[in-house]
């Protein structure tokens, strides 16, 4: 809120002594360059330590996933190769960390845990990337054009908003991968684990996008609403701007708050459903390495090889963590009604 | 007001059927092999017709649908291997796999997701409510600071970890487990107390939010100032008069939540190993049982699609400032 203040200060006092000034000579040196509500918001975020921290961290945790292969290589593993030779005949590992094995390796299958770990991190980020991308832009794309055009349009687009909204998610999430891969695959049976991983994969993005959509397009109509009956879109309308440009160029820029908010909350909860999913066993499968699945297979061995578990709920509750109190930082930063 | 709840009513009914037809087309349409897969690896050409035949698969889809639908309105038979079983209206099909009716399974199951769901929601409405209430009353201190700070973080955990470090590590709680009520009250309570406290403490960080902004407002206004100066204590101020204005968003929340509660119980049924909704659909999707996964989801949106509409219209009758449209 500072930054508005003090300009609207500057507005009705620094300016008219500039004015008065300026005849004598002694022009004062007044910054009076306006900042747009966006860049305000970036420069509230800048102060805000935590925003500082988590985004750090998020950072590190993209540059973990897109250096994976780099990451394995130093270490001299790859998350695929099984060390049967370092577990004992009940399967528990006979290593502890070492210069070989950074987080020591998988019980029974005797994988390279640190290796896994790195790779683990991709299909989270990419799962929850994409599925933010895409359903952000089908929301704004029907909360626009169902809050502008009104009548029938928006009668259809809000029913089926409605209708995504009251649909029981989750059940859903567990139903549709079945149907999928029997529509993409054909068969049910005897399909190698490759291709059933990669099915899975898509239908996750799929099944997410699908319902994710929804919440944010009846976020945009109802802010639409408002927006439409104000001067400049009507000053637009009568200017005989077309429709397109309306939508996308004057209403668009203003909704720029909700949309970041929309997608800063977004992104965890969608790495967090995508490694709930998975954890359920409903998500991606192997080969796929996932914390999700890492975390499932390891609370069998949670007594006898802690840390088996412990590395993958390290990453994403960090992850996780980091990303939700930077949404908080980055609503409040963006939202005008909150005050510091 | 009735014209209104009469649009909210068939645009839930609209829903409803919308699903239904979404749901069959999805699996009766996909080119699954529902008989093979219930049959299993060893099997016989007659025993794939007769499954066929008994589920009504060798029929045309359209069919299939309308037969489908006529036993949710009026039961159908299921037979198989020459044993006829009666499946009794509402029926939504048979599941070979655990060879009883899906509306069995599911009334079976319904109890202990509800369960699940009331029993967290008095801990977090309390635990929420309250911790709220005290945070805006003395806001703006470290202890409010510290409430917050609270809340955001247990919000940002992921809530399926949380739940299993609760399962893995918390012994210290009764075993998890599902005894009816009806049976042994104290071990029904004892079983779901892990579920309940897990679901509490998570659910309880928003509630406080939200009770928080509420109670802020409400104590804001003229009312309160009002029954201050004529001398009300401050703790029957707080808590009969703010609270009362305080409560009516929370409660519309807590409505809307509670759907989704519902149909949402399914990481601490299958963390906590508790046979509701969640895990019998989850179990229905590893055996690709098909009619039990259908009509967990159909249940699924009936149960959300009421609650919501409960919601709209008690919300419509409690508060008359809400436009009616």
């Amino acid at each position: 809120m500072e930054p508005l203040i003090e300009e609207a200060e500057l507005a009705r006092q620094g300016a008219p002594t500039d004015a008065i000034a300026a005849p004598t000579g002694e022009i004062k040196k007044v910054d009076t360059r306006r900042k747009s509500p966006t860049q305000i918001a970036l420069a509230r975020l800048r102060k805000d330590k935590v925003a500082v921290i988590c985004a750090s961290i998020f950072v590190a945790f993209v540059l973990i996933a897109i250096f994976a292969p780099l990451l394995a290589k130093l270490e001299g593993q790859d998350p695929t190769t099984l060390h049967q030779d370092l577990t004992d005949r009940y399967g528990y590992p006979t290593i502890t960390p070492n210069g070989e094995h950074w987080f020591g390796v998988e019980p029974r299958l005797g994988r390279d845990l640190f290796a896994r770990w790195v790779y683990g991190a991709r299909p989270s980020l990419i799962v929850a990337g994409s599925v933010t991308v895409i359903t952000t832009i089908i929301g704004v794309v029907v909360g626009l054009v169902s809050g502008f055009m009104g009548g029938w349009i928006d009668r259809v687009l809000s029913w089926v908003i409605d209708f995504v909204l009251s649909l029981p998610y989750l059940l859903f999430a567990i139903a549709v991968p079945a149907a999928l891969l029997a529509i993409f695959l054909g068969t049910t049976e005897g399909v190698a684990a490759n291709e059933v991983a990669t099915v899975r994969f898509y239908s996750l993005i799929l099944v997410l996008s699908f319902f994710g959509w929804a919440s944010l397009a009846r976020l945009i109509r109802g802010e639409v609403l408002t927006l439409r009956e104000r001067e400049f879109i009507a000053a637009a309308k009568v200017l005989g701007v077309p429709t397109r440009k309306v939508l996308f160029k004057e209403l668009l820029p203003n909704l720029v708050a909700p949309i970041v908010i929309s997608v800063s909350l977004a992104l965890p909860s969608y790495i967090v459903t995508e490694a709930g999913l998975t954890y359920l066993g409903v998500g991606l499968t192997e080969p796929t390495p996932s914390w999700g699945l890492t975390i499932a297979q390891a609370q069998n061995w949670y007594r006898a090889d802690p840390l088996y578990l412990w590395i993958p709920v390290a990453g994403i509750t960090i992850l996780v963590l980091a990303l939700s109190l930077l949404g908080d930082s980055i609503r409040d930063a963006f939202d005008p009604r909150t005050r510091r | 007001m009735l014209l209104y709840i009469l649009k909210r009513v068939l645009s839930a009914i609209s829903v409803v059927i919308v699903t239904l037809v979404a749901s069959f087309a999805l699996f009766f349409f996909a080119p699954t092999d529902p008989a093979g897969v219930i049959c299993g690896p060893r099997c016989t050409p007659e025993r794939i017709a007769d499954i066929e035949q008994s589920l009504g698969l060798n029929q045309p889809k359209a069919e299939q649908v309308l037969l489908y639908m006529k036993g949710i309105v009026a039961g159908r038979e299921f037979s198989s291997g020459g044993v006829t079983q009666h499946c009794a209206a509402p029926c939504l099909g048979y599941s070979y796999t655990l060879g009883q009716p899906v509306t069995k399974l599911i009334g079976a199951a319904l109890p202990v997701t509800i369960s699940i769901v009331i029993g967290g929601a008095v801990v977090y409405l309390l635990v929420g409510i309250l911790a709220g209430t005290i945070a805006a009353q003395v806001r703006g201190t470290s202890a409010d600071r510290f409430v917050v700070g609270t809340t955001l973080v247990v919000q940002a955990i992921p809530y399926f970890v949380f739940a299993l470090m609760i399962a893995l590590y918390a012994t210290f709680l009764p075993a998890s487990g599902y005894t009816s009520f009806f049976e042994n009250p104290f071990l029904w309570a004892s079983g779901l107390l892990a579920a309940w406290l897990t679901i509490g403490v998570t659910n309880a960080a928003a509630y406080t939010r939200y009770s928080r902004a509420s109670m802020i407002e409400a104590l804001g206004q003229d009312f309160v100032r009002t029954a201050t100066s004529k001398g009300i204590s401050r703790r029957r101020v707080v808590y009969r008069h703010g609270l009362r204005a305080g409560l009516t968003p929370v409660v519309t929340i807590f409505g809307i939540d509670l759907a989704f509660q519902l149909t949402g119980a399914i990481f601490t049924e299958s963390i906590f190993g508790l046979p509701g909704i969640g895990l019998l659909a989850l179990r229905a999707f590893n055996q690709y049982d098909l009619p039990v996964l259908m009509g967990g989801v159909l249940i699924g949106s009936v149960v959300l699609v009421v609650m919501n509409l409960v919601v709209d219209i008690a919300y419509t009758a409690l508060d008359p400032r809400v436009r009616l449209g």
